[in-house]
């Protein structure tokens, strides 16, 4: 044992130093003086004191080694258990939080797709419900210009005959008051032929008087008779007199009526069909602006379709971050074997267990596969590829 | 009488997203989180065509495809990969396992409907 030995050499080099001045003094003395032996046993007693003092300068420099040795040890052993209990501690604080990390990345994984889940469903409604929407706007603007005509159409169809009817009472009442018109020359007629009859009983009275003055009896007779038919033909005049001129005043106000009530109708009717024109004409205004809405509807319909179609794509980008996670995940596992398995090495283990640079590279090489993917295929022929 | 797409998928929210342009389009879908769930599933129901990503948990879906080849009902449904992958060498694995088209994710819903159009059985 190296240790021993030196100790070996130490301990005689100590024991033999301080002999050797009296050792060498006592054969100069010897050479000078010659060998006496009280000079030899002096020498010899010295050189016993030179070895006594040296062993004791020995035996006090190996208690301070010793010392010092086990003072190096001491400290030497505090760091080793603070190195270990780092280590230890270290360990356990990766077991505890490996776990927790990962319970979190799962947890983080899960909701996300969980959410991307719910938005896709709501976004997927949308779509379908706009759909829906873009496909009735079709088939409304389809039809809608058939539709449009056969409204206006089917409206002036039904207003026409009104209109007609307008016309035709119109033209009756026209009719109406022209036959007036002729009755008011009837009665004219009537009054001439009142004066007439007039004129007749003026000559039968004349004649009952020529009757009377020749004063024959039968002749008094004959002119009473025809004085009295002469009365009556006045009285009858009379009432045809009166007769005529009331039904003359009430056709004549008839016929003011009728020329004011025609007068009123033509404006009236004038009236109306410019109104209908220019009710028909708004109606196919409006329609044609109901037209136009829809069909704006549908392109805004459309377009906002094809963004939430674009939405569902982007939000494809769940399955690259549950693949990181994933791949988070499984590194997370694999570093808590890793150290479960060296944690069972005790003391035995060591830093070069762990293959850091291996384990590195591992992990690296498996983010660089799954985060270089691209988001979206440079061009369409990257898309799609039949074998 | 609509046409049955299976789709094959972990993410839940791809198959929605799936699910969604699918029935769009008119077709019956029936949804796996992995291959080895949608082996469980092919017992026979008639499908026209499946959908599978390649990066699953349980088994992936390279080695589903050679695993659908294997079986009599279904080794001549067409399948279509859809993955987020790009290399080369997945692609030619999966010609190789019997895939008949890849499409990339994120996928514009079109392109994967003209895929199907182009390759679902009558």
């Amino acid at each position: 044992m190296p240790q021993v030995r030196n100790n070996s050499d130490s301990q005689f080099l100590y024991a033999s130093l301080p002999a050797l001045p009296v050792i060498f003094g006592g054969l100069v003395v010897s050479w000078q003086d010659g060998a006496a032996l009280d000079t030899v046993c002096a020498s010899l007693l010295l050189v016993l004191c030179g070895i006594g003092s040296g062993l004791f300068l020995w035996h006090r420099h190996v208690n301070e080694l010793a010392h010092i040795n086990a003072c190096w040890e001491h400290d030497e052993n505090s760091k080793i258990d603070a190195v270990e209990t780092y280590t230890t501690e270290l360990e356990r604080l990766l077991l505890t939080i490996s776990p927790i990390l990962s319970q979190h990345v799962m947890a983080s994984r899960e909701h996300t797709e969980q959410e991307i889940i719910s938005l896709t469903s709501r976004f997927s409604g949308m779509v379908n419900d706009l759909k829906q929407i873009v496909d009735s706007a079709d088939n409304t603007l389809n039809g809608q210009h058939d539709h449009l005509e056969s409204i206006t159409n089917t409206t002036r169809d039904l207003l026409q005959p009104v209109l007609e009817s307008l016309r035709r009472i119109h033209q009756v009442e026209h009719g109406v008051m022209g036959e007036i018109q002729k009755l008011s020359g009837y009665m004219s007629g009537l009054n001439a032929t009142a004066a007439e009859v007039h004129n007749l009983a003026g000559q039968i009275n004349r004649l009952a008087n020529e009757a009377s003055s020749v004063g024959e009896q039968g002749f008094a007779v004959v002119a009473g008779n025809a004085r009295k038919l002469a009365d009556d033909a006045l009285q009858i005049d009379q009432r045809l007199t009166n007769n005529a001129t009331d039904i003359i005043a009430a056709v004549n106000a008839t016929v003011t009526v009728s020329e004011s009530a025609g007068q009123v109708d033509d404006s009236t009717l004038f009236q109306a069909e410019t109104n209908i024109n220019q009710t028909l004409s708004q109606l196919r205004l409006a329609l044609i602006h109901y037209r136009d809405d829809i069909e704006a509807l549908r392109n805004n319909a459309e377009q906002i379709r094809g963004e939430i179609n674009n939405v569902l794509v982007a939000l494809q980008f769940q399955d690259r971050v549950s693949q990181i996670l994933t791949q988070v995940e499984n590194n997370l596992l694999n570093l808590q074997k890793t150290i479960e398995k060296i944690q069972k090495q005790g003391r035995n283990r060591d830093g070069n267990m762990l293959r850091v640079d291996e384990a590195v590279e591992h992990i690296e090489e498996n983010y660089k596969s799954v985060s270089s993917r691209p988001n979206q295929a440079q061009d369409d022929s990257d898309d799609l590829t039949f074998f | 009488m609509a046409k049955t797409i299976m789709i094959v998928d972990d993410s839940a929210s791809m198959r929605q997203v799936v699910t969604i342009a699918l029935k769009g389009a008119g077709y019956e879908v029936i949804e796996a989180s992995d291959g080895k769930d949608a082996l469980s599933k092919l017992t026979g129901v008639k499908i026209h065509l499946i959908v599978s990503d390649i990066n699953m948990p349980v088994m992936d879906g390279i080695t589903f495809v050679k695993e659908v080849k294997q079986l009599d009902h279904y080794k001549f449904t067409p399948i279509i990969m859809l993955t987020t992958e790009m290399e080369p060498e997945k692609k030619l694995a999966a010609k190789e396992a019997g895939a008949k088209a890849w499409v990339t994710k994120p996928f514009q819903p079109p392109i994967l409907l003209a895929a199907i159009a182009k390759l679902v059985l009558p």
